[in-house]
């Protein structure tokens, strides 16, 4: 989306961590650099920013610093970060199922297996809606539209192979249809496929809750189900599993240190954000966000890692963008 | 590398005719080779063989109009292409090893004027040197923008 | 006329002293910063951005207000003076500015996108405001069959800065269409053409193709002919001021340039740079002198520059009424508005109708106070040639070296910048005309984008392109246009070609 980034400042950091003999620290003199594999404003360097605020105001490190290393849905960052923080005690990088995602498709050379998971941290619902004019009043009528055909039931949402695309394969197959034969139409960002929302040229579409809440607050999108696994509150659509439907996906982000760090360090690391997120300042920023708690500690993530890539892979395969 | 005036076989043209069917098979060699199929329409590789036909076809006929060649190209200082050329290519390598954004756009004013004729290389050194620290100081320090640090910018 | 009402209290808002100062402030700030070569108004807005989160909503709104006009305003100045248009909006006000500033009337071409700019502003800020949620309505039921229309017109036109030779024409579209070709797919994900370079896969920036061929190209060109002819190329021959003559070849580019401009701007993927090729086009098919095009036309300024500004506040109708940015300025802004936990959509002007109609003022304001400004300023701009040529370019070359750094930190995209000022070079020296390449780029991968979505709603059938009558008429007269001209006079051109 835009702008300004420092990447090479980060990469820079990053060499002179990697030659600087790497120290143990204590939590509160930390002083952090967040790789943000994203260009500014979008979730990843929100998610970033935010943990950089409440880390220093709580005092659960003296400073933090953000670097955005945009490109390809996270994994030139990611690619940066491996290289650059090996066995690093004081930088970390921001992830989430995104990245999963453009690590499978784009046949990345690094996965989440050379990084180590720190904690998740937050995760969001997303929507399924069909414009107002619709016939579909419910999932249920969706589904039915689908089994009835569904070539004409045409999808709209992000990118090619994104969580908004898994999900709408996800849909498809619980109507016990083949994946791979949803029609899923990739329009960059939430902005362009709304705009085929309301126009009425697509049947249903997949976002962010957040970023549809206002067509949906007012009418112009009707909201049938959210993928988050229980009910949010200020949310009135339910969640798939509660109308039947066993899918779960939610949009999550998490944090993640060098490759080989120290046991000690990382044991550092994970109290300083641990003891971040469970603050009653990020629990009030992540609400102002409209963002929604996931926190799992390092080695609940790290097992939740694993059967996520192994998931999103599946589905990826099923609907030909991974082999 | 100047061309004699209506000669009948125009080199250039002739290269650039090549470089251009050399392109159209570079990228009928990518389209032929993608694996994701599109479900429904057309797939991404459409674009690519469209594209790879209309660069051909202007490669063929840059290859006809260099036999029909008549005219000249006014002369070229290579030498102050290669000045400029130099200073960008300075700006990437101060960038490349971490020299930072000051030294690299110092370098790359005193080479472009260098490259315009000017002979006080010291003196447009300096020059490019506090031009380069102000941008540095404005965008850096004012705007907070992240320009390449270096060991001059770590002075500030 | 519950809007008008608004508008005024709006107006209050806005007319406050020390409002107006944030107003001048922010023009001043945006022209200065946008001026930079390599600075387009997105990342301008973006740098300036933070300084108005320390002022209240409505002061902070205002000085936005006037950063964004005055960026707009400030990248067209460079492209004018210097052939070195800071954005893909701009490059076709190069076209036709820079001939007219090489010819010494630098002075009435800075006045007339100037004046342009803000006659353009006006009017569509007016438009924006009382016809915002009429025009949105219309905007949302353009589908990609539409669009694709659309592309198929605006590629047809860009046969007008083919200059003599329609082979050297195409072939700088078809490379504009193969850089177009590299990166992810978005429909697909497929990855084309990017021979496993990670920083490639997000394929190429319009901005760095665009310096890297003007700027960069422009300078290495001028450095190779310096030695053999001295051109001082911009000399002030006359009046710096516009004639009678030039007023009377404006004012209907200026009109015109708004009337394509607005509403393609609002249209959630129309973007700021088809209405300144249609526009163009359009005043050289309109022209009383059309042989003067190419030769410093004023028409071919005061067209673009009004369209350029009028799609600008066409972009900030799908931004206010759908919450939907749809160009990277659009996205800033949007980012802006977060900051005060606004959420642009269709909720906006009910739940926040002061704040919005203190923008609408503000833009407005800006506008005015962008003209009262800049005007002056005219006469500095225009000595800026003076500098010593050696250091102009040397100075041209470190700024937009930095631009682009600034807007992605990578070495890669450096070099990128880089070969794209020697393509640039090259295809001066050769005599290849530039603004193509910059064209396809920009309209190939939305051409194939749009055509892909449209078959893949049909499920594969073509003959929607032509079931839909919007679709149908544009790709008729996309069909006639290309038809008409080209295929009789330009195919005896092709043939006779390099004579």
């Amino acid at each position: 989306m835009t702008y300004l980034h420092s990447g090479l400042a980060a990469a820079w950091m990053m060499a002179a961590a990697a030659v600087l003999p790497a120290t143990s620290v204590q939590a509160q003199d930390l002083e952090l650099t967040i790789t943000a594999p994203a260009g500014a404003g979008g979730g990843w360097d929100a998610a970033a920013r935010s943990l950089q605020e409440v880390m220093m105001a709580t005092g659960k490190a003296r400073s933090v610093q953000v670097v955005n290393v945009p490109g390809a849905g996270g994994t030139v960052g990611l690619a940066q970060f491996v290289q650059g923080a090996k066995g690093s005690p004081d930088q970390m990088l921001v992830g989430g199922i995104t990245m999963v995602g453009a690590i499978i498709t784009n046949k990345a050379p690094h996965d989440l297996t050379k990084v180590t998971p720190i904690a998740r941290l937050t995760g969001d619902p997303l929507v399924i809606v069909v414009p107002a004019s619709s016939p579909y009043q419910t999932m249920a009528d969706l589904m039915e539209g689908i089994r009835q055909d569904v070539e004409r039931t045409i999808w709209a949402g992000g990118s090619a192979g994104g969580a908004d695309h898994i999900l709408a394969a996800l849909v498809t197959q619980a109507a016990g249809i083949d994946p791979a034969k949803v029609n899923y139409i990739a329009y960059s960002g939430g902005g362009e496929s709304l705009a085929a929302m309301l126009g009425g040229q697509v049947t249903a579409g997949v976002s962010g809750y957040g970023e549809w809440q206002g067509q949906i607050e007012s009418g112009d999108l009707r909201a049938l189900a959210i993928s988050y696994p229980e009910p949010i509150e200020g949310i009135a659509a339910q969640p798939l599993k509660a109308q039947g439907i066993d899918i779960e996906l939610v949009n999550w982000r998490g944090i993640f240190a060098g490759p080989d760090i120290s046991a000690e360090d990382k044991a550092v690391l994970e109290k300083a954000v641990g003891k971040t997120v469970q603050s009653p300042e990020w629990q009030e920023l992540i609400k102002a966000r409209g963002w929604s708690d996931y926190y799992a500690p390092s080695a609940e993530f790290a097992g939740f890692l694993t059967s996520e890539t192994g998931r999103v892979h599946s589905i990826l395969n099923s609907i030909g963008l991974a082999d | 590398m100047s061309t004699p005036t209506a000669s009948s076989l125009h080199r250039p043209t002739l290269v650039i005719g090549a470089a251009l069917l050399a392109l159209a098979f570079v990228t009928w060699r990518d389209a032929s080779t993608m694996q994701i199929r599109a479900g429904y329409g057309m797939g991404a590789d459409a674009a690519s063989y469209f594209v790879a036909a209309f660069l051909a076809l202007m490669g063929a006929g840059h290859i006809l109009a260099a036999f029909r060649w008549q005219g000249d190209a006014s002369p070229s200082d290579w030498k102050a292409v290669g000045w400029v050329a130099l200073g960008l290519g300075s700006l990437v390598a101060a960038l490349w090893f971490g020299a930072g954004f000051i030294l690299g756009s110092t370098l790359l004013f005193a080479f472009t004027a260098r490259a315009f004729g000017r002979k006080a290389f010291p003196a447009d050194l300096a020059l490019g040197f506090v031009l380069a620290t102000v941008i540095f100081l404005l965008f850096n320090k004012l705007l907070t923008l992240a320009l390449p640090m270096g060991p001059f910018e770590r002075l500030f | 006329m519950d809007s008008l009402i608004h508008l005024m209290h709006g107006f209050g808002t806005a007319l406050d002293p020390m409002n107006l100062m944030f107003a001048a402030i922010g023009v001043l700030l945006g022209t200065a910063v946008g001026v930079l070569p390599g600075i387009g108004p997105a990342l301008t807005v973006a740098l300036l951005l933070p300084i108005t989160f320390k002022l209240d909503p409505g002061g902070s709104l205002i000085m936005f207000a006037g950063i964004y006009y005055g960026g707009m305003y400030g990248g067209s100045t460079t492209a004018i003076l210097l052939n070195t248009p800071g954005e893909s909006a701009s490059v076709v006000t190069a076209l036709e500015g820079n001939q007219m500033a090489r010819r010494g009337r630098g002075g009435p071409a800075l006045a007339t996108a100037a004046i342009g700019s803000f006659v353009a502003a006006l009017i569509a800020t007016a438009g924006l405001a009382f016809f915002a949620p009429i025009l949105v309505k219309v905007a949302v039921k353009f589908g990609p069959w539409d669009y694709f229309g659309l592309m198929l017109i605006a590629f047809v036109t860009v046969s007008a800065t083919f200059g003599s030779s329609p082979l050297r024409g195409l072939t700088s579209l078809g490379i504009g269409l193969w850089l177009g070709l590299i990166g992810i797919d978005q429909l697909t994900g497929q990855t084309r053409l990017a021979f496993g370079v990670p920083n490639l896969l997000d394929g190429i920036e319009v901005t760095t193709l665009a310096v890297g061929l003007f700027a960069l190209g422009e300078c290495l060109f001028v450095a190779s002919r310096h030695l053999f002819n001295d051109e001082k190329p911009m000399a002030i021959k006359g009046s710096i001021w516009m004639s009678r003559e030039d007023w009377r070849r404006s004012w209907k580019p200026w009109l015109r340039g708004t009337a394509v401009g607005f509403p393609i701007g609002a249209l959630p993927a129309g973007g700021a740079e088809i209405p300144t090729f249609l526009s163009y086009t359009m005043e050289r098919k309109l022209a009383e002198k059309p042989e003067e095009f190419g030769q410093g036309a004023i028409e071919g300024v005061a067209g673009p520059e009004a369209a350029n500004n009028a799609s600008a506040a066409g972009t900030l109708v799908p931004l206010l009424t759908l919450g939907l940015p749809t160009s990277a300025t659009a996205a800033v802004m949007l980012a802006g508005f977060q900051q005060y936990n606004l959420q642009p959509g269709p909720l906006l002007f009910v739940q926040h109708p002061a704040l919005v109609w203190g923008l609408v003022a503000s833009l407005f304001i800006a506008n005015i106070m962008l003209l009262v400004l800049n005007l002056p300023l005219v006469g500095l701009w225009v000595r800026l040639l003076k500098i010593p040529l050696p250091w102009l370019y040397a100075g041209i070359l470190v700024f937009a070296c930095m631009g682009t750094i600034a807007a992605n930190p990578s070495v890669v995209e450096l070099m990128l910048l880089v070969g794209f000022g020697l393509l640039g070079f090259v295809m001066r020296r050769y005599d290849y005309p530039v603004a193509p390449v910059v064209v396809g780029l920009i309209l190939g991968p939305l051409a194939d984008s749009q055509l892909r979505r449209a078959l893949q709603m049909s499920l594969g059938d073509p003959m929607i392109l032509l079931q839909h009558p919007g679709s149908a008429t544009m790709i008729a007269i996309a069909t006639l246009a290309l038809v008409a001209p080209f295929l009789f006079k330009g195919l005896a051109r092709f043939r006779q070609d390099e004579d």
